[in-house]
């Protein structure tokens, strides 16, 4: 019965556009049935034929949640798969690994957990940080944003090795307005709208409005300009009261030492 | 890091502690030793004093490279007279011994009163030693696996506290026998079981080993994430030796630095240095923890001392290192990128070559900062010549970036496409200040806290007040001298 709930699963996945509300309705049976035969957390000695076909429904369901644009329940295929990842090395690799790895990584990177993405990359090999493009994908994007090289992000969001990559775009884009944003309020004093926007990836002038709305600049759209408020030079107070008891204390040491 | 570098390193860092025992005049018959050590081991159980067996286990490592086959033969022969299962149990680890070799050793064994009841501290004991003997040969590891097996089994049943102490040997030995078997996540649920119960029973040694242990283990699989769940999760014992907290520290800064926490790697690799036995006796470790500690130094954006790189031991193994550090403080992404493929397989090899590849934006960075410095204003064509990138679009990103980041003091003007570098920060303010009192704090602790821990000899001041007494008599007579008009002046001339 359940092999039956598999091949459906598989149909229905398979299908173009995938029914995805049929999978979720099938997902939540086999993940009932792997519950029952103990293979969501599997222990030792369980045949080969069967720990695959638990990965391949865990996998499915990872993939369908990107679809279905369920973080959370990503979050929780990925760590049940995990296990079948790194403690079952007898097992042949799955085709299906590394887009979901890669998938895992991207959306660290979106949710800006920068030291879980390392640490995450840390356990991958480091030729498949070179040359698996499913993974090269997201370390690259890393790199970019670290350095700063926004456009090179904007210009790859399309690039994405596998068709789910393409669900975190939105967010990626978000991220990096974000940055680019916070950049330019401490690079520039004013910037012409018309640039401003080229540099945000706006094309219209009112998607820049909002946004520069919800960051609290100032336009004025006479000049067609924008100006930053200058948040370095605020006014430097002598913290008196600091200085006072720290000479105090340091007199009172010497004296014990004296 | 391979597991195999770790250990002689490790192994050595015990040797160095028993520098002293091994100085020694004419070091004893290693049969003769082990009797004695026996005996040594038989009265801190007896006695419930665990210092006996502290000195046992510090000549392990000096005796186990003197040790062979018929040696242990005999001791084993010799300790046990009546013929046990237990003699028999143990003897079948070892090779059969040749009829000549028994005579010979039989000859010196009669002066000595064998004991009539051993304790099994002294089997395992025993064990250890035949256990480091089946380790140095390759042919014999997997036998040296079954033997580690069945010794942890026996130690747990036994369960003895006087056994902690060399426990923990045993542990660190049992690591090595998986390890050279090709089979340490095998030996994970292990290690795990045995470092919670070490820990409920407050066995310092062995979970301080076990834990090493593990973190190793999870370390050498890439496997970052567990190993820094256990990190947080377990309490190391800061009493353990300095050789362990040395290692554990190394382990500590190597997640940290995964986890991209720089400054705290940074620490506890200097730890790691500041506690690792001298660079000559343990070479492996020290070369091991500098390549870590240079490469955080880089990603923090300083540049490592160049002393560094011309100590003896070290010049060799670092020259990837140290072209790296060049070519990060050159600024120029070509070099680096040179630098960087052309010691990748060194890099992979040290488990360093995901934390090498971060360096690449902090070139670009020191690169900004070097043209900050020299020019008042630069076109973004210049920097994009001068860095090596691809587009004007794209350097203005990065520029901007620089600037929040506080990597560069400057602005950006658009309109003209230039970036204006403002003045450096001057180096008074609030943080100095601040520095400066958690610097003095640091000293004024440091002063106290030597004053605490100083300790005076029982009635040494009796003496001094003697002296001082005998001062004083003098002084008067002295004194009285003057009085009296017998002493010129001339004569007391130079003490005054």
């Amino acid at each position: 019965m359940p092999m039956l709930y598999l091949k459906e699963l598989r149909q229905a996945f398979n299908a173009t556009p995938s029914d995805l509300k049929k999978c979720t309705d099938l997902l939540l049976k086999l993940k009932l049935h792997l519950v029952e035969e103990n293979l969501l957390f599997p222990q030792e000695n369980v045949p080969k034929d069967k720990l695959r076909e638990a990965r391949e429904v865990l996998e499915i369901g990872a993939f369908v949640s990107i679809r279905s644009r369920d973080l959370p329940a990503f979050d929780r295929y990925f760590a049940q798969l995990q296990t079948f990842y790194t403690d079952f090395v007898e097992l042949e690799r799955s085709e299906r690994e590394y887009p979901i790895r890669g998938l895992n990584l991207i959306r660290l990177l979106t949710q800006n957990r920068i030291a879980d993405f390392h640490i995450t990359l840390e356990s991958l090999d480091a030729e498949a940080i070179l040359e698996n493009e499913y993974i090269k994908h997201p370390v690259n994007l890393e790199r970019w944003l670290m350095e700063g090289s926004y456009s090179k992000v904007w210009n790859a969001r399309e690039e994405a090795p596998a068709e789910e990559y393409k669900y975190f775009v939105n967010s990626l884009v978000g991220t990096i307005r974000n940055e680019i944003a916070s950049c330019q309020e401490a690079a520039y004093e004013s910037l012409p709208l018309k640039d401003a926007a080229t540099l945000l990836f706006f094309t219209n002038q009112s998607e820049l409005l909002i946004f520069a709305q919800q960051r609290e600049w100032q336009v004025d759209l006479s000049a067609g300009t924008i100006t930053f408020k200058r948040k370095g030079e605020e006014k430097m107070e002598i913290p008196k009261k600091r200085l006072i008891s720290a000479s105090l204390a340091y007199a009172r040491e010497l004296e014990q030492i004296i | 890091m391979p597991d195999v570098e770790m250990k002689p390193a490790d192994d050595k860092k015990v040797e160095e502690e028993n520098g002293k025992e091994e100085s020694k005049p004419a070091p004893l018959h290693p049969l003769v030793e082990i009797k004695n050590n026996v005996a040594l081991i038989d009265r801190a159980v007896t006695t419930l004093e665990p210092r006996f067996t502290h000195r046992v286990l510090r000549t392990l490592t000096a005796l186990r490279k003197r040790i062979d086959a018929s040696i242990l033969r005999n001791a084993v022969e010799a300790i046990y007279t009546k013929d046990t299962s237990l003699k028999s149990k143990l003897l079948s680890w070892l090779p059969a011994a040749t009829k000549s070799d028994d005579q010979s050793m039989e000859v010196d064994t009669p002066s000595k009163t064998p004991l009539s009841e051993t304790v099994p501290e002294v089997e395992m004991y025993l064990r250890l030693l035949i256990l480091y003997h089946l380790l140095e040969d390759e042919e014999t590891h997997s036998e040296a696996l079954d033997l580690a097996n069945e010794t942890v089994k026996k130690m747990q049943e036994l369960n003895r506290r006087s056994m902690d102490a060399i426990a923990a040997k045993i542990w660190h030995a049992v690591d090595r026998a998986y390890s050279v078997n090709d089979l340490l996540p095998e030996a994970r649920p292990l290690f795990l079981a045995a470092q919670r119960t070490a820990s409920l029973r407050h066995d310092d040694e062995a979970n301080a080993v076990l834990l090493n242990c593990l973190l190793n283990n999870y370390l050498s699989f890439d496997q970052p994430f567990p190993a820094q769940q256990l990190v947080s999760k377990a309490v190391f014992p800061l009493s353990a030796s300095n050789g362990q907290l040395a290692r554990y520290y190394f382990y500590l800064g190597r997640i940290k630095a995964i986890q991209l926490n720089y400054t705290d790697a940074h620490t506890d690799l200097q730890q790691a240095i500041r506690r690792a036995p001298p660079a000559k006796t343990a070479p492996g470790f020290y070369q091991a923890i500098h390549k870590f500690f240079v490469v955080v130094e880089l990603l923090m954006g300083d540049i490592p001392d160049r002393t560094t790189f011309r100590h003896e031991v070290l010049k060799k193994p670092l020259n990837a290192y140290f072209e790296t550090v060049k070519a990060v403080r050159s600024g120029s992404l070509a070099r680096f990128e040179d630098t960087l493929n052309k010691h990748s397989d060194q890099f992979k090899e040290d488990n360093l070559f995901k934390l090498v590849l971060r360096l690449r934006q902090n070139v670009i960075k020191t690169g900004l900062r070097r043209l900050s410095l020299s020019y008042s204003r630069i076109s973004l064509k210049d920097i994009c010549v001068k860095l090596n990138l691809d587009s004007e679009e794209n350097a203005e990103y990065v520029v901007t970036k620089a600037i929040r980041d506080g990597v560069i003091e400057g602005k950006m003007v658009h309109e003209k496409g230039w970036m204006e570098c403002g003045s450096q920060k001057n180096g008074y303010g609030p943080e100095v200040s601040e520095l400066f009192g958690r610097r003095i704090t640091f000293c004024l602790d440091l002063h106290n806290q030597s004053v605490k821990a100083m300790r005076y000899p029982l009635n040494a001041h009796r003496k001094e007040l003697a002296a001082a007494e005998g001062a004083r008599e003098r002084e008067k007579e002295l004194a009285k001298e003057i009085q009296d008009g017998d002493l010129d002046d001339e004569d007391m001339g130079p003490e005054f």
